[in-house]
């Protein structure tokens, strides 16, 4: 018999990036209006066409109700409660990485994130966000010779402002759903990416967002264009400070894949979960949505879900283009109160389009770990096909593991397959392995990690051993 | 709001009885489900309003479908005017339940209901008045095999319930036949209650004409020990809805569940399935299968909720969808809820059309493409058809499904 007491006492770990960085911030009140989104424009010397995107928004967003369908239950958000806009106070205009408060480079230092020897020591490129800016972006100098635009969206909105006029919104509209809405009416900083025509990005980029202050949300909005036969590698990592209280984070990521392009977006989310009892952590509304719009274009979402207190995300792909491809790779691990309802949407309109979804969700403590996903064929793609996976791994018996899969096909010639299990950690094989002189520890980790193996055999190497220690932190303790 | 009307114009409120009236009441909160909740989301509105659109016919309607002619053992009975039986045997009694049994298990299972869920339920007894409720308490062995039909009259709509008590160590081989007439309504309500160790071959059979409808609500409850077979086949609905509930309230029970729904033209069938587990050793196989041809549409929900008593839970759950023309549509939601972690659980969904490889196979051994059709359609079929008890021959269900494609 298993030892329920040890399992949970492995699933125990503290959060180690909880530290909060003592710097002086510009902050704006609490309360959202018009006036805030006029000022948040304003701040970020915005063209008049995004202050018009931000106020329709608005408007929707006042309009719409908030989702209550995932029936997760946290308590009800004060949206007037929240600053919309919060940054470190630093120069005015950065030349270089040498101009950063020292602070915030500390910081990303200590979340394993540095800036300064990034450019010695991996092949980055990074984005750091830090609150409602984008504090730095390394290796700049050297995409640019390639014709690759890697930069903050506020930059970008100054710089290339018919790119992003041309695309954002296309993917996901502001009136997409009720924190869509609202991320497009108060977005602060997030990453853009315009890979130029037949350039395979030379390096992964990747962005970092930190939350520092407790009481302002993160809204970064990130949008990603890879043109015609381009190809581009995209890491995401996020971590907070622990505070009582709950801190909203609702994200809108944008990518468009032309023909041939590929887009491949890895994410590492470890905000905040809150402690034992459930008190504090991220709320994580985010909306996720590609557009294969390309003959032959690729989008692949790879994801280990670990933080927040509220995960509800769906990072999905709409398949336009004939023989576009989608595919969706999710761990999603949750422990003590944390619910976490997350999976994917595809959306097959062009003919031929393919689809992988794998997810496989691990729930521990008194959590719930829902999968909920999409799968439509729509009545023009003849020739399509989809495959689902989604296995689910309890540990302990308080935690819930939900799979809620909607299948819907309009179109004859297209096949749909959809599997999902669920199991425990084996007795016999935890046996097995400690009859061979394997820790009991080691054993769980290693049982983790084959089942997750499928996800994170598709990560970049750089976030796959960081998802494999994060795993490891969250549920096998100091064994890794 | 205007079916309360309907149905209370229908008589006075003096002629209502208790369990109506309960009904009645529940039904003033939510006149009309829910078109939000996940049960009725994708409900052809259109369809379900021309379902309540016939008037309330409380008469028994006339009878004039030809019917098999039944083998000598077995005891066949009609929902309706003149239901009548007492059998006291040696080895088994069939016995009717009394006003007073009938109304008091009802009256408890209303206080379980969801105004959503249970909205077919809700307004089947709410039309309900006794005499289309039948009600039996089944005990003994060697039983011999039970047919009940339900049907409906032409531009009416029809309500029949059935209740049925399986005693201790008793099994049982029942077949329900539910028929549709032109323009008609049928609204059937069945509440099953299996006590310790007994066992039921249940099989379900509804087919209408032209424009007929159908709300077919099947509760079953599982004591410890006790096994559940349900063999269904629905067709030739313009609009039906087949839910199924089913309990093992103590859990060690065994159920196993096939079902099939063929939809053609312009029809919508859709199967709601949901099995809680309310203690261990829980067993379930499930396989539901739908075929959508024309500009037809099926629908699939099935949700397995496995508690956190409910240790040792071994339950699957199998959506198999064949999707034949481009205007049709096919809509599965197999779902798991669970929070033991000692069990063992899955599903799958599948959504194609015939294999080609095997149509191509049997081609080049000279047959035809229609005929070679025909050969995978009716293994497809088989399966369902031989898992549903006694008659199926003398029904010749696998000629009309056939021949209906």
């Amino acid at each position: 018999m298993v030892n329920e007491n040890l399992v949970k006492d492995v699933v125990k770990e503290p959060y180690k990036y909880g530290f909060v960085t003592d710097i002086e911030t510009e902050k704006i009140a609490k309360g959202l209006n018009e006036d805030i989104i006029r000022l948040i424009s304003q701040k970020k010397e915005e063209p008049k066409f995004l202050l018009d995107f931000r106020l329709k928004a608005f408007k929707k967003w006042q309009k719409m109700k908030e989702p209550d369908w995932a029936g997760l239950g946290y308590k009800q958000i004060d949206y007037q409660d929240i600053i919309y806009y919060s940054a470190p106070k630093q120069k005015e205009k950065i030349s270089s990485l040498d101009e950063v408060d020292p602070k915030l480079l500390e910081t990303f230092d200590k979340l394993g994130i540095p800036l300064t020897e990034q450019k010695k020591l991996t092949n980055v490129a990074v984005d750091a966000v830090f609150d409602s800016v984008s504090i730095a972006t390394t290796f700049r100098e050297e995409l640019a010779e390639h014709g690759v635009i890697f930069c903050s969206i506020s930059e970008a909105v100054k710089h290339h402002s018919d790119l992003i006029e041309k695309y954002l919104g296309t993917v996901v509209p502001p009136s997409d759903n009720y924190f869509a809405a609202l991320n497009s009416a108060v977005f602060s900083d997030g990453s853009f990416v315009y890979i130029p025509k037949g350039v395979n990005c030379p390096m992964d980029l990747s962005s970092y967002f930190r939350i520092n202050s407790g009481d302002s949300g993160q809204f970064e909005r990130t949008l990603i264009i890879a043109e015609e036969s381009s190809s581009v590698s995209y890491l995401e990592g996020c971590t907070a400070p622990m505070f009582d209280t709950n801190t909203l984070h609702a994200a809108v990521v944008e990518l468009i894949a032309l023909d041939d392009a590929s887009i491949k977006y890895s994410t590492v989310q470890n905000w905040y979960a809150g402690d034992e009892e459930g008190i504090g952590g991220i709320f994580n509304f985010v909306t996720k949505r590609g557009k294969c719009l390309g003959k032959r274009s690729k989008i692949s979402w790879s994801q280990v879900e670990t933080g927040s207190a509220i995960t509800w995300k769906y990072p999905s792909c709409l398949l336009l283009g004939e023989e576009s491809v989608g595919e969706f790779y999710s761990v999603a691990l949750t422990n003590n109160l944390q619910q976490a309802d997350t999976g994917t949407k595809m959306i097959h309109i062009g003919p031929k389009t393919k689809s992988t979804i794998v997810s496989k969700g691990i729930s521990a403590g008194n959590s719930i770990n829902s999968y909920r996903g999409l799968v439509k064929m729509g009545t023009k793609a003849t020739g399509s096909r989809n495959y689902s996976q989604c296995d689910s791994m309890l540990i302990g018996d308080q935690a819930s593991a939900n799979t809620f899969p909607y299948i819907k096909s309009q179109q004859p010639n297209s096949e749909i397959e959809h599997e999902a299990s669920t199991c425990r950690i084996s007795e016999d094989q935890l046996f097995y392995l400690q009859s061979r002189g394997i820790e009991f520890e080691e054993a769980v980790s290693m049982m983790v990690s084959g089942f997750c193996r499928d996800v994170f055999n598709q990560l970049p190497m750089e976030f796959a051993a960081e998802a494999d220690k994060l795993l490891a932190l969250k549920l096998e303790g100091s064994v890794g | 709001m205007e079916i309360i009307e309907k149905i209370k114009t229908n008589k006075s409120n003096d002629n209502l009885t208790e369990i109506q009236k309960i009904c009645l009441d529940k039904l003033e909160s939510s006149p009309l489900p829910s078109p939000k909740s996940e049960q009725w989301r994708l409900s052809n509105k259109s369809k379900f309003s021309n379902f309540l659109n016939y008037s309330v016919n409380e008469k028994d309607p006339k009878f004039d479908t030809p019917f098999p002619n039944t083998s000598q053992s077995t005891i066949r009975l009609v929902i309706g005017d003149n239901c009548q039986i007492n059998l006291i045997e040696e080895n088994y009694s069939i016995k009717q339940l009394n006003e007073d049994e009938l109304i008091k298990y009802i009256k408890e299972q209303i206080s379980y209901f969801d105004q959503n869920e249970n909205w077919s339920d809700l307004l089947n007894l709410s039309l309900n008045c006794t005499k289309n409720i039948l009600g039996l308490k089944i005990n003994g062995s060697a039983i011999p095999p039970i047919e009940i039909f339900s049907h409906a009259s032409s531009n009416s709509l029809n309500a029949k319930t059935l209740v049925i008590f399986l005693e201790k160590n008793c099994d049982i081989d029942l077949l329900q036949v539910n028929l549709g007439k032109d323009n008609s309504s049928l609204s059937q309500s069945t509440f099953f209650c299996l006590e310790e160790n007994s066992s039921v071959n249940h099989g379900v059979v509804s087919y209408g004409e032209n424009k007929s409808n159908l709300l077919n609500s099947l509760n079953v409850i599982q004591q410890n020990n006790s096994e559940y077979n349900l063999g269904s086949l629905h067709f030739k609905f313009n609009y039906a809805r087949f839910e199924i509930r089913i309990k093992q309230s103590e859990g060690n029970a065994k159920t196993n569940i096939k079902g099939m729904q063929i939809t053609k033209k312009d029809e919508q069938i859709s199967t709601f399935t949901k099995i809680d587990f309310h203690g261990p050793n829980g067993f379930l196989d499930q396989i539901n299968k739908s075929l959508a041809d024309d500009k037809s549409h099926a629908i699939f929900e099935g949700s397995i909720i496995v508690p956190k008593i409910a240790q040792k839970t071994d339950a699957s759950q199998l959506s198999r969808n064949l999707l034949l023309s481009n205007l049709a549509q096919i809509d599965t939601k197999p779902q798991l809820e669970i929070i033991a972690d000692d069990v063992k659980c899955k599903h799958g969904a599948t959504i194609s059309q015939l294999n080609e490889e095997e149509l191509f196979y049997m081609r080049t051994r000279g047959i035809t493409l229609k005929e070679a059709s025909k050969l995978q359609l009716s293994s497809y079929f088989q399966e369902i058809i031989s898992f549903i008890p006694i008659s199926k021959e003398r029904w010749d269900l696998l000629d009309k499904l056939l021949n209906e494609n």
